[in-house]
């Protein structure tokens, strides 16, 4: 099963209220994603800080399979 | 739980390597898009570092580092004893200049060129 794109932008939206969330499927594979997110939440955190909020959002799209990477690009809005 | 004795002996590793990298395959044969893309990121620094390939051991390697540094996927490179990210972060960090400046080593000239753009090298297999 291919990953449902829009529902991973839901998943980080809905962890990362008032981010902006970018999620593509880079390889045609459905299973290899790339994610750009901005967020204000990520102020003051390091950049292994903001990839661990975006991939504990969609943990459960990892842990069941659905996902088997998740390139990230994280920063601040603006 | 992770396995403790496999837990010590990688926290051992972390702290007598100061630069180490948890890969997919090796150095010279790479089996993972995602760790071909820091070794050719640390070759082009030209950096001696350590490298260990987690595929022998896979889901315990995933269990320690999540307890050692909340993170579970690779590669993962550490640098004096701390994790300093995967794939996107050492090419973003490589890129900006601050991977140089955290190993200590001469940023290279026309360093975004040394690492092939991500979307001609797709991952050749799961992070």
């Amino acid at each position: 099963m291919p990953a449902d794109l829009a529902e991973i932008e839901r998943m980080i939206e809905a962890a990362l209220p008032g981010a902006a969330v970018e999620v593509i499927d880079e390889t045609g594979s459905g299973d290899h994603l790339r994610a750009t997110v901005s967020a204000a939440q990520f102020e003051g955190l390091s950049r292994l800080d903001q990839h661990r909020l975006v991939k504990a959002a969609v943990k459960q799209r990892f842990d069941d399979g659905t996902i088997h990477a998740l390139s990230l690009k994280t920063g601040l809005p603006g | 739980m992770a396995d403790t004795e496999l837990k010590q002996k990688i926290e051992e590793l972390i702290a007598a390597n100061p630069v180490l990298l948890f890969m997919k395959g090796t150095p010279e044969m790479p089996r993972c898009g995602f760790s071909m893309r820091v070794v050719q990121v640390l070759d082009s620094l030209d950096v001696e570092y350590g490298a260990i390939d987690v595929l022998p051991a896979l889901q315990p390697l995933r269990e320690v580092t999540a307890e050692i540094s909340d993170w579970q996927t690779f590669p993962q490179l550490y640098v004096n004893g701390e994790l300093l990210g995967g794939a996107d972060i050492i090419e973003e960090m490589f890129d900006s200049g601050e991977l140089a400046e955290a190993l200590g080593v001469e940023q290279p000239e026309a360093a975004p060129a040394a690492a092939a753009p991500p979307a001609q090298s797709p991952p050749l297999q799961i992070e």
